[in-house]
């Protein structure tokens, strides 16, 4: 876990020197209910007695000298992100904790990794110091829980708690430690309850009862007695090739070379293991601390190189403008995750060949290049109504096989319109199929129609109760329910297929009926072949 | 002067090779698909509607030629539109797919945002040994789908031996490379057999704008045929059926008259014949 309590403002001192160079105290402030209020402050404001929650004008008198800026969050987030995404060079888990700030705290999974750094204390060393010789204020702790490294880092920071320990390196620190909301923690000091050990020997249901249950997870998730999750900011590779550069590149063709070299040497160790990949990950580090990924997903594990390769040069082409090198790219990684078994297949001379793999690799490459939802196969689901009926799905992913779609024994057009089209219809009695109707302005006269194929309401899709009784009907449509189409009793459709005097089909449905609706109205949502 | 006769030579022969290319000699890649309207495999089409209105007419043709030339070792069919386009000319549905005798899951559906993207489609689907047909949805006039490109596109199909068909809108007709052009008129269908005021099975008037059938003939443009689509396939429509009022008892499926040169396996279904 490492803390940089000053990001804020050690991020703008880094990004305008002459702010740094002049020694002034900076301190950020917000609008908060009408009053401008301090919410960040550096360490020379600090020193001079001013805190995070100050009125600015308070600050001002205090402080003559004092540098004020409005704080950016969202740039700070975003600079944070990339800033968390740089640190995946030390570990391929990385996490920003979002419960208070979207930045300050980036919590590191670095299970299996510090040997390659020297120990633990050495990584700890070594990953704060070369922050703090950025101009950061920093401070590290490592231990086994989220909880308690959040707690150590920011009340006791650096040290390293041995598994296990937890609950005594904890003991001695203040209960704001378990990260709890500042109403929780106030509370807790009010009541006498000042340090995490008088906790320990406190009824848990009584405690649930005064704080919340959220304090009780807190409390546990320090200690380790419910699992708590990070949340990659990464995808994750389950094995990856990298190459660092002596010399930063910049053009996307030496990326895209490089990338080949590594899916080459990625492939071969996937096949060493007889393993395919679905998911393969490329990261672009650049010198000025951002992390570029370009994610590529394939039907099919595979672990061929120009494959691979192929798939990411059409992404990249896609990118187009979005590239920025920057000052340069000093490491490129290329990770393959969703790991299959796939063995070595030997082509028969006498098999059938049914394409399906060439397939397979053409819809990779038209999805990497222009987005795997542009590439997309019907699938036909459970459901009556006819836009529901089907769904698009891309041909990449497909999801496993749903409940049997009903068997179809009626006519469904060719071509179905998004969004029905509202049209005026002449019916020569209310219940008669249509004689003609009005659509894009144009007037078409039926000759043949057949219908109605009248289609109700799925009341277990509009999240309202089934009516028994009829008289509650006209209660329950009296709230209308959000969408358009699907109103109880009033969205039952009658559907007819219709020829015109040319003989074009045209697939019409009338919503309501009569009667029971106000007004139906009329719609074309299909064309017939 | 020996080395000029050489250099003569050596020209001679490279546009000898040049004009053999596949398609400006008739591209015969295996058996030619037999059947009514059957077309040779690799041969770029152009399928024209009057107006939007008739988009159901125009894909139904297009998707009814492309199921003809699908064989087992090339099962890939691609229909491609333009994200734009969906509202106007309607989405192809998955159900109205099956009704009309696709699988509809085979199927794949390409949306690109722009029309150079959806060249680049084509010709990468046309490409692939597997695909047997590209259908290409394109609502208007785009300045990129120009002559070249459709020189580009018929090159493509006919080096792969896969059939694209653009499906184009208007009485506009601009120079193009295709080699077949065909003109999709919605026409009034024959009633089912139990109810006169219904509407029948898809009945198409198609004008064959450019392009041969019959490869021993040339100049058999301007032919004009009236075409039911059923279950196995076009069938040559009763013209006298059309109107549907004459109130008598008519057959599920019009009388077929076959063509002079169509055998009666012409009429079985051409996906179980093609392998």
């Amino acid at each position: 876990m490492l803390t940089l309590p000053r990001w804020a403002t050690d991020c703008l001192k880094r990004a305008e020197p002459a702010l740094a160079a002049s020694g002034r105290p900076l301190a950020l402030w917000e609008k908060h209910k009408g009053a401008m209020r301090l919410v960040a402050v550096d360490a020379a404001a600090t020193g001079l007695g001013l805190a995070a929650g100050q009125s600015l004008s308070d600050a001002r008198a205090m402080v003559p000298g004092l540098e004020a800026r409005e704080i950016d969050r969202l740039h700070l987030t975003q600079l944070f992100a990339d800033f968390a995404d740089w640190h995946s060079n030390a570990s391929p888990i990385v996490s920003v904790l979002t419960h208070a700030e979207a930045y300050g705290d980036l919590c590191l999974d670095i299970t299996g990794v510090s040997h390659l750094f020297g120990g633990e204390a050495a990584m700890l060393e070594r990953l704060v110091g070369r922050l703090r010789r950025l101009g950061f204020s920093t401070q590290g702790a490592i231990a086994s829980t989220i909880g308690a490294a959040w707690a150590i880092a920011h009340f006791a920071p650096g040290r390293i708690v041995p598994a296990g320990h937890e609950a005594e390196a904890l003991r001695p620190l203040p209960v704001a430690a378990l990260r709890l909301e500042p109403a929780q923690a106030d509370r807790l000091v009010q009541l006498g309850l000042k340090r995490i050990s008088q906790l320990f020997e406190r009824d848990r249901k009584s405690m649930q009862a005064r704080f919340g249950v959220s304090f009780l997870l807190r409390f546990d998730q320090a200690l380790g007695w419910i699992e708590e999750k990070l949340d990659p900011r990464l995808p994750v590779a389950d094995r990856f090739a990298e190459h660092r550069f002596a010399e930063p590149i910049g053009l996307i063709d030496d990326v895209l070379m490089c990338t080949h070299d590594l899916a080459v040497q990625l492939a071969s160790r996937l096949q060493g293991e007889g393993i395919g990949a679905q998911s393969f990950h490329l990261f672009l580090y650049r010198v000025d601390h951002k992390v570029m990924t370009l994610s590529v997903n394939a039907a099919r594990a595979t672990r061929d190189a120009h494959h691979i390769a192929r798939l990411f040069a059409h992404r990249a082409e896609r990118l187009g403008a979005e590239y920025d090198a920057g000052f340069g790219i000093d490491m490129i990684r290329l990770g393959a995750s969703s790991i299959l078994p796939l063995a070595p297949t030997q082509t028969g001379a006498f098999g059938v060949d049914t394409g399906s793999q060439s397939l397979d690799r053409l819809y990779d490459v038209m999805s990497s290049r222009l987005g795997a939802l542009a590439v997309v196969r019907a699938r036909p689901v459970n459901s009556y109504i006819p836009e529901r009926a089907v769904v698009l799905e891309p041909a990449i992913a497909a999801s496993p096989a749903g409940p049997e779609a009903p068997p179809l024994t009626v006519p469904r057009p060719m071509r179905l319109l998004p969004q029905p089209e509202q049209i005026t219809v002449i019916a020569e009695v209310p219940d008669a199929p249509p004689a003609g109707m009005t659509w894009r302005r144009v007037n078409y006269r039926f000759v043949k129609a057949s219908g109605p194929e009248r289609i109700s309401d799925e009341w277990h899709r509009t999240g309202r109760k089934l009516q028994l009784t009829p008289g509650s009907i006209e209660a329950a449509s009296a709230d209308r329910s959000r969408t358009l189409y699907f109103e109880e009793g009033r969205s039952t459709r009658d559907y007819y297929v219709v020829e015109d005097d040319g003989g074009r089909r045209f697939w019409l449905f009338r919503l309501g009926l009569y009667g029971v609706a106000e007004t139906p109205r009329w719609f074309l949502q299909g064309f017939f072949s | 002067m020996l080395g000029k006769a050489q250099t003569l030579a050596t020209l001679k022969q490279q546009v000898a090779a040049l004009e053999a290319q596949p398609v400006l000699k008739d591209f015969e890649a295996g058996p030619r698909p037999q059947g009514l309207l059957a077309t040779p495999r690799g041969a770029l089409h152009e399928v024209f509607a009057d107006g939007l209105a008739d988009s159901g007419a125009a894909l139904g043709f297009a998707l009814a030629q492309a199921r003809g030339l699908l064989q087992p070792a090339r099962p890939g069919l691609l229909i491609l539109q333009l994200k734009a386009d969906a509202q106007e000319l309607g989405l192809p549905y998955g159900l109205g797919l099956q009704n009309f005798g696709l699988d509809s899951e085979a199927i794949v559906l390409i949306r690109t945002g722009s029309i150079v993207e959806l060249l680049w489609a084509i010709e990468e689907a046309v490409a692939c040994r597997a695909v047997g047909a590209v259908v290409a949805d394109i609502a208007y006039a785009h300045k990129a789908l120009d002559f070249t490109a459709s020189r580009r596109l018929a090159l493509r199909s006919a080096a792969s031996a896969g059939a694209v068909l653009l499906v184009r809108y208007g009485r506009a007709r601009e120079a193009s490379a295709a080699r077949y052009r065909w003109r999709v008129l919605p026409a009034p269908s024959a009633p089912p057999p139990f109810d006169e005021r219904a509407p029948g099975p898809p009945r198409w008037r198609v004008v064959l704008e450019k392009g041969s059938l019959d490869p021993r003939r040339r100049g058999t443009e301007g032919e004009e045929y009236l075409v039911d689509w059923t279950d196995h396939g076009f069938a040559l429509a009763d013209d006298t059926s059309g109107s549907g009022r004459s109130g008598t008892d008519r057959p599920a499926v019009p009388a077929v008259a076959a063509l002079p040169d169509a055998d009666a396996a012409a009429l079985g279904d051409r996906l179980s014949q093609a392998g």
